[in-house]
């Protein structure tokens, strides 16, 4: 393991991170908010820390290899939040430690769970801030899901080696930096055009670059306390789902058909199952809201319908409406799409889409063979046959995923949480979503968590925003091996 | 496919069922109740139609394949059941089809889920029938699972084809018989030793029979409303926990045990690894009670831990206590406990223990694997090398158990049910423990659950009874083609 270069690396980010924090300075001073000092400061300090880091250790860096791979994402995504809570903690406005990085943590992992009970009181250069965390997280994980895993062998992403744009070499610089640069200029055209739609819906410029930045990060935090629902326009709801489903597809998707080649979206199998369980969702929630009396217009319930389950397959965490009163056959339904997930290399959480596929695809497969226990069963992902490896490795992430969640709400139960809340608050954790369901439901927040609670909540965000296997694989004895 | 012989398999067992209903008669009469006119029709019907068929198509080609097997394994479980339910609707017991059916396979699959709100009113023939037939779907099952699945090589059970007692021919029929004699012997031996055990704590022989029958089955059918809380007699409590606890180990370890090695136990891998699940579940129960239920004393505390958490991990469901009131940290552990069950080759029902012990197994194999791809890293259990198919089976199991569980939970959601009653009902009647949370739990019943919840939870008891793959593999197109 070569640390020194690994803390060379981490060095940057955090000049980064600091870098990033001066763009919510001319909000600060735009709307005089009181909190341009705070931000000066924790942008100093980060950026001092950076650069001395980096100057020291940056003699020590070379070809990066597999390990340092795993330490350099799992440690860069605590350094960032350690770094990104800063201003909320110099501020003042988020007082206890905890919370500050519980908040940066949720946003950089782009889950959107929050512990603040007033949103709209907070300082605007700092909320613009708490926008960013998120749409920095998108951009990291859109790299770490196309170009990093798939080299590092993690969660069978090893399927979409060949397919991420970029060359293909095994050193992982060069190809993560061409990678990257490809599939950020993606990204930044999504924002673009969200931002000027949100525009034209309404928002002013600062509510919609922030809604921009969680929405395409697949995030969640909104400015306002209603999040969405405060803006009270179709219009705005129509365009956010729509941003929302795509930032849950496969952005190198998105990049194949922005060159011209539209249809690999229907020849991708992972995109058709993921908008077939949008559809059936978003149909059988309206049919159900209509029979409970709750809407009484169709396109109105369909509207909200869409907007909820796109919001929660996604993984993004916005609300139009307080699900928690809508009967119980869709709450549990959006309980069990809070495991679903969007695609894999998307900014969306969850087990996924491709996971989902294979291992459906993978049970119809064994049932054949039990019939015809000789015969050649291939599992097909995009007309190709999935090596068995690749199975088994889903297989136990999807294991790993499940015992998780089970851990960690057997800790939140023995806290005091009641059962729904517990399953509600990992979830909502672990597949990076944000709100969950009982005492954390869209219309709560997480400031009530015991302290205990919140770390294992922030764990929960960090293991499943980078794939189970990630992180753990540091917390075995191999991995420090020579 | 040779319906003329799986037809004459289906009527003896339905006229052997009959007979066995005979039993009751004499704890009738001596009760003076005045059911011995409805079962002796219950049992003349079974007999005549089964015996009936059997005779007429027992000269057929008696050769049986893979698939007859699939086929009488699940319509045999069926075809008892439903003649089965003659003593309920004929005494008017159970006035309703839906519910008769409902406590009969909840019997004959050893669950113990019950719709009777008041147990204790039944006349004494047609109690002794429902434990009855708990203690006949027990006899059914060890066979089911030591001998017919290994065979059929559903879901992993292909582990046990050379440990499992008996020949190992590959013909279905000489080692089954060989199988059942051997095993039935051991299971004859424990209720036997129960029940001398029982009289000597104050049971009166016709609760001692029904209990033992209730608890050797691991099903948990009571005589009583408040179950074994009833009694209130700690000798009692812990001599049913023990065979509770027996029951859900494999038969074939108890077989060679009586055979005089006892230290086999501790040779098997899952043995060890359902000691080390039950006895620290026990103390994280008893824990977690001391510190919320304030009226316990520590002796107390363990009493109601012991049983109850050895009652739900056999997948037995007696109570000597209301768990539902217990601590949320203690239903949530009670509700994994369901998921998990005990150990492959018992009574007792649910994912098995072996299957997570090896899923947790291959899960760690995938992680020194992400370290070092080259390496070939093989899974052990009872230091035997576990092939990868039998891995990849075992894993489907899996996701397609939890896909079963949400996807039923889902349905009784939509019916009606809340959340929390719904997973705990699924979980338990798919793991064939009987009592759920919430307004299932162990002093309440299954009465005023919805028609269709009723139905689909007696699917779930078979689905899970005969380890999903049995039934499903029936309902694919590749299995009736030629």
């Amino acid at each position: 393991m070569d640390l020194k270069a690994v803390i060379a690396i981490l060095g940057l980010l955090i000049i980064f991170i600091g870098a990033a924090m001066l763009i919510a300075i001319p909000f600060s001073l735009y709307y005089s908010d009181g909190a341009l000092f705070s931000i000066l400061i924790s942008s100093v300090i980060s950026l001092t820390a950076g650069a001395i880091i980096w100057f020291v250790f940056k003699r020590y860096l070379n070809d990066l290899k597999t390990r340092e791979g795993f330490a350099i994402v799992t440690f860069g995504w605590l350094t960032m939040s350690l770094f990104g809570s800063l201003p909320f903690i110099i501020s003042g406005t988020i007082p206890s430690v905890t919370d500050a990085i519980f908040e940066t943590v949720s946003g950089f992992t782009t889950t959107g769970a929050s512990i603040l009970s007033n949103i709209e009181a907070m300082p605007k250069g700092l909320l613009l801030w708490r926008s960013m965390t998120q749409w920095i997280g998108g951009m990291g994980i859109i790299v770490l899901s196309l170009a990093i895993l798939p080299i590092l062998g993690v969660g069978g992403m090893q399927l979409f080696k060949a397919e991420s744009p970029g060359p293909t070499i095994d050193k992982l610089k060069p190809r993560i930096g061409e990678t990257a640069k490809v599939l950020w200029q993606v990204y930044i055209l999504f924002s673009a055009v969200l931002t000027i739609l949100l525009l034209v819906g309404g928002m002013n410029f600062f509510d919609a670059i922030t809604h921009t930045f969680t929405t395409m990060a697949t995030g969640g935090f909104s400015t306002q306390n209603a999040s969405v629902a405060h803006f009270k326009s179709p219009f705005i709801d129509i365009v956010i789902t729509v941003f929302m489903f795509a930032a849950g597809v496969n952005f190198a998707l998105h990049y194949r058909a922005l060159k011209g080649d539209v249809k690999s979206f229907f020849r991708s199998s992972e995109f058709i199952f993921y908008a077939s369980i949008t559809a059936i969702a978003t149909i059988f929630t309206s049919v159900i809201l209509m029979l409970h009396g709750n809407h009484t217009s169709f396109p109105e319930a369909l509207r909200y319908s869409s907007f909820q389950i796109v919001s929660i397959l996604t993984t993004t965490g916005f609300v139009t409406a307080d699900y928690e009163i809508w009967p119980a056959a869709i709450q549990f339904m959006l309980f069990l799409l809070m495991f679903n997930g969007g695609c894999a290399g998307s900014t969306g959480g969850g087990i996924k889409n491709m996971r989902i596929l294979i291992l459906l695809r993978n049970g119809a497969a064994e049932l054949r063979k039990l019939i015809h226990p000789k015969a050649i069963v291939p599992v097909r992902f995009n007309a190709k046959a999935v090596p068995p490896e690749i199975i088994s490795h889903i297989l136990a992430f999807f294991v790993l995923f499940i015992s998780t969640f089970v851990f960690a709400t057997l800790i939140m139960t023995a806290l005091g949480l009641d059962i729904v809340t517990a399953m509600g608050s990992v979830i909502a954790s672990l597949s990076n979503i944000g709100p969950g369901l009982g005492g954390v439901g869209p219309m709560d927040n997480y400031s009530h968590v015991p302290l205990l609670g919140k770390w294992v909540l922030c764990s929960c965000m960090i293991i499943g925003r980078l794939e189970l296997f990630t992180v753990l694989v540091i917390f075995t004895r191999v991995f420090w091996k020579v | 496919m040779n319906f003329r012989a799986i037809f004459s398999i289906l009527g003896f067992l339905v006229g052997a069922s009959g007979a066995a209903m005979l039993l009751g008669i004499p704890f009738s009469l001596y009760y003076g109740d005045n059911d011995v006119v409805p079962i002796l029709l219950s049992s003349g019907i079974s007999i005549i139609f089964g015996f009936g068929l059997w005779l007429t198509l027992r000269e057929a080609n008696q050769e049986l394949g893979v698939r007859e097997g699939f086929i009488i394994a699940t319509s045999g479980w069926i075809a008892i059941s439903l003649f089965g339910t003659l003593p309920y609707l004929l005494s008017g017991s159970i006035p309703s089809f839906t519910n008769a059916f409902f406590e009969t396979i909840s019997g004959f699959t050893t669950t113990g889920a019950s719709i009777l709100t008041d147990v204790e009113k039944l006349p004494h023939g047609v109690l002794f029938w429902r434990s009855m037939t708990h203690w006949i779907g027990g006899m059914g099952i060890i066979v089911l699972s030591l001998a017919i699945l290994p065979l059929l090589g559903v879901a992993g059970m292909q582990l046990y084809k050379a440990e499992a007692a008996g020949p190992t021919k590959d013909k279905l029929a000489p080692r089954i018989a060989e199988t059942a004699r051997l095993l039935w012997g051991v299971y004859i031996l424990l209720t036997f030793s129960e029940v001398i055990l029982l009289l000597f704590g104050g049971m009166s022989l016709f609760d001692a029979l029904c209990h033992s029958f209730g608890t050797v089955a691991t099903g948990g059918f009571s005589t009583k409303n408040m179950s074994i809380a009833f009694y209130n007699s700690p000798f009692i409590d812990y001599v049913i926990g023990t065979f509770m606890f027996l029951s859900a180990v494999n038969f074939s370890l108890h077989f060679v045990a009586l055979k005089g090695d006892l230290l086999n136990y501790f040779r098997n891998s899952e043995f060890k690894f359902y000691l080390i699940l039950v006895v620290s579940s026990i103390a994280f129960v008893t824990v977690i009670n001391l510190i919320t239920q304030h009226s316990y004393s520590l002796l107390e505390s363990f009493r109601y831990s012991f049983f109850n958490v050895i009652s739900i991990s056999s997948c037995t469901g007696f109570a000597t206590s209301d768990f539902a009131l217990w601590a949320p940290a203690v239903q949530f552990v009670l509700l994994i406990l369901m998921l998990i069950g005990g150990c492959a080759g018992s009574t007792s029902g649910a994912i098995k223990n072996v299957r997570i012990f090896l899923l947790f197994r291959n899960m760690i194999g995938e992680i020194r694997r992400l370290i070092h791809p080259k390496a070939i890293i093989s899974i052990r259990f009872n230091n035997r090398t576990v092939e990868p198919e039998i891995l990849s089976m075992i894993a489907s199991f899996f996701v397609l158990y939890i896909t079963t569980f949400a996807v039923s939970a889902l349905i009784l959601v939509v019916s009606g049910v809340d959340i929390i009653s719904a997973m705990s009902a699924v979980a338990s009647c798919m793991g064939n423990v009987g009592p759920g949370l919430n307004t299932v739990g162990p002093m309440a019943n299954y009465f005023h659950f919805p028609l269709l919840g009723k139905w689909v939870l007696a699917a779930d008891m078979l689905l899970g009874r005969l380890e999903l793959f049995t039934i499903i593999v029936i309902f694919t197109k590749s299995f009736w083609r030629v």
